[in-house]
């Protein structure tokens, strides 16, 4: 039943969204309102139709309806109701409907904000919006179907990945990202309209400013959220791995931001418009290339992926759409000339042109180390890896360079510099050389020092902005300073929200650094009541118990964080006596669906530091063996990822100045 | 319910297994630790996806890490211990391709997409500057 009206539900979908296609590219030709005022509709009846294709599955994962084969092969009757509902995003032909319905709803945005508006453009980039839309509806009337029968029911199903069941990052990670992935098709589908319709040369991206913000704010979140959730769940105590799917998401923001970075020199010199639609274009093909990726099974194997349909509708849906934008830059090549000029060779829009070189010169290197594994062996018949030692070894100096980039372009102004600038840089480079000099007593030695050094400058020189421009309103209006701290940023939003993005970047390397530095691990074989040490902690193994739940095993041990000097003050005192701090509980899960246990780590936050346990084995006689972790500034990453995305959503936020 | 304690006694014979299997020893010296996983961060676990022999928890990367810490125990060099694991598995395991034959066209892919892009940027800019052409300025209120 339930299967019948999802399908029935895409079915109408793709038929609303051919109906909108004929109907606005006919009625922008003919210039006939009624007819695009139809096309909007049928954008509006897209969303709604996916929308009741989502429900139909939700209601099919919630009521455990074996009878469609997507709820049989990923969930099962023990699977608690959080981790049923974001089964539609566990599997493939889950997150290929998501992608549908979030590229839907903003279709269905865009086809209600700009209802009237800019008349020429709106038409043909709700028709790019279709088309991207009618791709992923095709996908699953054929190979990604979401609603396959499955007869007769099987009395249970198989249940979800344990380990996208084990964490409710779960729940928040796939949307976000998904938000933000899809979003980017909006300022796509505005450029090339902008092309095709010959207006809004400069205006498309002011136009779809705020979508793009949105976008690289909700990717940013995603990527963070996917990384804490990686350190909360697969128990090696990092964050990143360099895995193609995270690549996959990454390469994308990144060209995103060499593009919001960009756009700004179009706005005000009239320079790099073909360089910011052929941006826009490759960063809307990273997200279909990222999401072919991770979606078509070609991680596995080369070879893998040609057993579905799947793999190869994907590269001539890229292949098409890579035809398509360059075939319209190229027709439309002198719509792109640059008909300004740059005021200086140093300024800070030089600064962005080289910003500009540098990320992409970091995504061209992931890509290069994503995609030679798979050239390799498809080509060459090779198989060899690239692991994380390429990739740090080669996007490490280039986010120093990104940073020294990003120091220099705040403190210097657009235009050429006026004399006295480079007094801007006294103040934030005495402050990180007394920083510096600190750690370099507290012990930090050599490369890591350097990098902190050059990230602390980063953050001193966005603080340094903040303060300069506090102090003159302070100055101009009489008001005190933190008061004119609030007034400079709400009336320079978009400006200020920028140095917040940046401040956060700066915190965020250096939870990356100080953690990648100096963390330390060390294996544990542990009696009950038995206290051991690592550095920065005194514990104590409280032993194991055992616990049943509906949908796991888990096997948790208790471990107490001890006051470190606890022993040392009375040597013949038990450690058994000892009042405990805190006890964590790492734990090995058994799911019946998978006959390996999954060890769940146990974490401790501090703002300087994590204390990262993993439970790898039980003895006989209850002693366990523990895995130790501690991590310096882990939680600044998080911190400082998510600030960039709040910066990133405080400057599109509506109000007084957009 | 049968289920949940046949599951509960596969479950104590996994965790029993996993005890018995060549446990990570008391620290003996931190030294060699550091050694071993250093060796380890260097190799692909075989039987994972995209993680290394020091961070998996696979039964088959302990095996390996007790190996290497054998092997580093009986005097061999950490290189003729990379070398034993790539005559057995190929460079495949080796989580940094070597700078040769195919690996040599990754090493410098990127560092020649970093040249000619800094080439193009420097060329745009000469070309683009005219000085004291303060063409379609604005106040810098609108800034990033």
């Amino acid at each position: 039943m339930i299967s019948i009206l999802g399908s029935t539900a895409i079915a109408a979908a793709a038929v609303s969204s051919l109906a909108g296609l004929i109907f606005l590219l006919r009625g922008r030709g003919r210039g006939d309102q009624r007819l695009i005022d139809r096309g909007h509709w049928a954008v509006i009846a897209l969303f709604v139709a996916v929308t009741a294709a989502v429900v139909a599955l939700e209601v099919a994962l919630i009521g455990v309806d074996f009878s469609v084969r997507y709820v049989a092969a990923n969930i099962n009757r023990a699977t608690p109701l959080l981790f049923r509902i974001i089964g539609l995003w566990g599997a493939l032909e889950g997150s290929i409907l998501l992608w549908a319905w979030v590229l839907a709803g903003y279709a269905a945005l865009v086809a209600v904000r700009y209802r009237g508006r800019h008349q020429e453009t709106v038409p043909l980039a709700l028709a790019v919006l279709l088309g991207i839309t009618s791709f992923f509806l095709l996908l699953m009337l054929g190979p990604a179907n979401p609603f396959g029968r499955l007869s007769p029911a099987p009395p249970d199903g198989r249940g979800l990945n344990p380990l996208l069941a084990n964490h409710p990052l779960m729940a928040v990670h796939p949307p976000f990202l998904y938000l933000g992935y899809v979003g980017f098709a909006v300022p796509y589908a505005f450029a090339v309209a902008a092309l095709l319709s010959r207006t809004l040369r400069d205006e498309w991206m002011t136009v779809t400013r705020r979508w793009t913000v949105a976008a690289w704010s909700f990717l940013g979140a995603g990527i963070i959220l996917g990384a804490w959730w990686s350190y909360e769940v697969l128990g090696w105590g990092g964050y990143w791995a360099w895995d193609p799917v995270e690549n996959a998401a990454f390469m994308p923001w990144l060209v995103a931001t060499a593009f919001l970075h960009s756009v700004m020199v179009q706005e005000r010199r009239r320079l790099l418009r073909l360089w910011n639609h052929a941006l826009i274009i490759v960063t809307f093909l990273l997200t279909i290339f990222g999401t072919f990726l991770t979606r078509s099974g070609i991680l596995g194997s080369v070879h893998d992926f040609t057993q579905s349909l799947i793999g190869p509708l994907f590269l001539i849906f890229i292949g098409a759409v890579l035809v398509f934008s360059v075939g319209v830059l190229l027709l439309r090549r002198d719509e792109v000339r640059d008909t300004g000029s740059l005021p200086a060779y140093v300024s800070r829009e030089s600064l962005f042109l080289l910003n500009n070189v540098v990320l992409l010169a970091i995504a061209a290197t992931i890509f290069i180390g994503t995609t030679f594994p798979l050239l390799a062996e498809a080509v060459a018949g090779v198989k060899l890896t690239v692991g994380p030692p390429f990739f740090n070894r080669l996007t490490v100096p280039l986010a120093m360079a990104l940073l020294v980039l990003m120091a220099t372009a705040t403190l210097l102004p657009w235009g050429p510099a006026p004399r006295g600038a480079l007094r801007r840089f006294v103040g934030p480079g005495l402050l990180s050389a007394a920083l510096v000099a600190v750690l370099s007593v507290a012990g930090v030695r050599g490369l890591t020092l350097g990098a902190l050094a050059v990230i602390i400058f980063a953050a001193a020189a966005q603080l340094a902005e903040f303060h300069r421009g506090a102090r003159a309103m302070g100055r101009a209006e009489g008001r005190p300073y933190p008061l004119a701290l609030v007034a400079l940023f709400s009336a320079n939003r978009r400006r200020y929200a920028g140095y917040l993005a940046h401040l956060g970047l700066a915190l965020a390397l250096a939870g990356v650094a100080a953690s990648s530095a100096y963390r330390t691990e060390s294996d544990h074989t542990v009696s009950r009541g038995e206290a051991f040490s690592v550095p920065g902690y005194l514990l104590r193994y409280d032993g194991a118990a055992l616990s049943r739940h509906p949908d796991k095993l888990v096997v948790a041990a208790a471990v107490s964080i001890l006051p470190p000097t606890a022993l040392e003050a009375v040597p013949s005192r038990p450690a058994a006596a000892v009042p405990a701090l805190a006890t964590l509980y790492p734990s090995e899960r058994l799911y019946p669906q998978q006959r390996t246990p999954i060890p769940t780590p146990a974490v401790r936050s501090t703002w300087r530091g994590d204390l990262y346990l993993v439970l790898l084995a039980v003895g006989p006689d209850g002693s366990v063996v523990l895995k130790a972790i501690t991590n310096p500034l882990v939680p600044w990453i998080w911190t400082g990822g998510l600030l960039m995305a709040l910066a990133g959503l405080i400057s599109i936020w509506p109000g007084r100045r957009g | 319910m049968a289920g949940t304690a046949r599951l509960a006694g596969l479950f104590a014979v996994i965790v029993l297994v996993a005890a018995a299997s060549p446990a990570p020893a008391l620290a003996r010296s931190s030294g060699l630790d550091e050694q071993v996983r250093a060796i380890a961060s260097r190799l692909r676990c075989p039987v994972c996806q995209n993680e290394s022999v020091a961070d998996s928890p696979s039964e088959l990367a302990a095996q390996m890490r007790a190996l290497i810490r054998t092997k580093l125990e009986q005097g061999e060099s950490p290189e003729a211990i990379v070398a034993y694991f790539v005559s057995r598995y190929g460079e495949w395991i080796l989580l940094d391709p070597p700078r040769q034959g195919l690996g040599w066209i990754l090493w410098t892919a990127p560092v020649v997409v970093l040249l000619v892009a800094l080439a193009v940027a420097v060329a745009f800019i000469r070309r683009t500057v005219r000085p004291g052409e303060a063409a379609a300025e604005r106040p810098e209120s609108g800034g990033p």
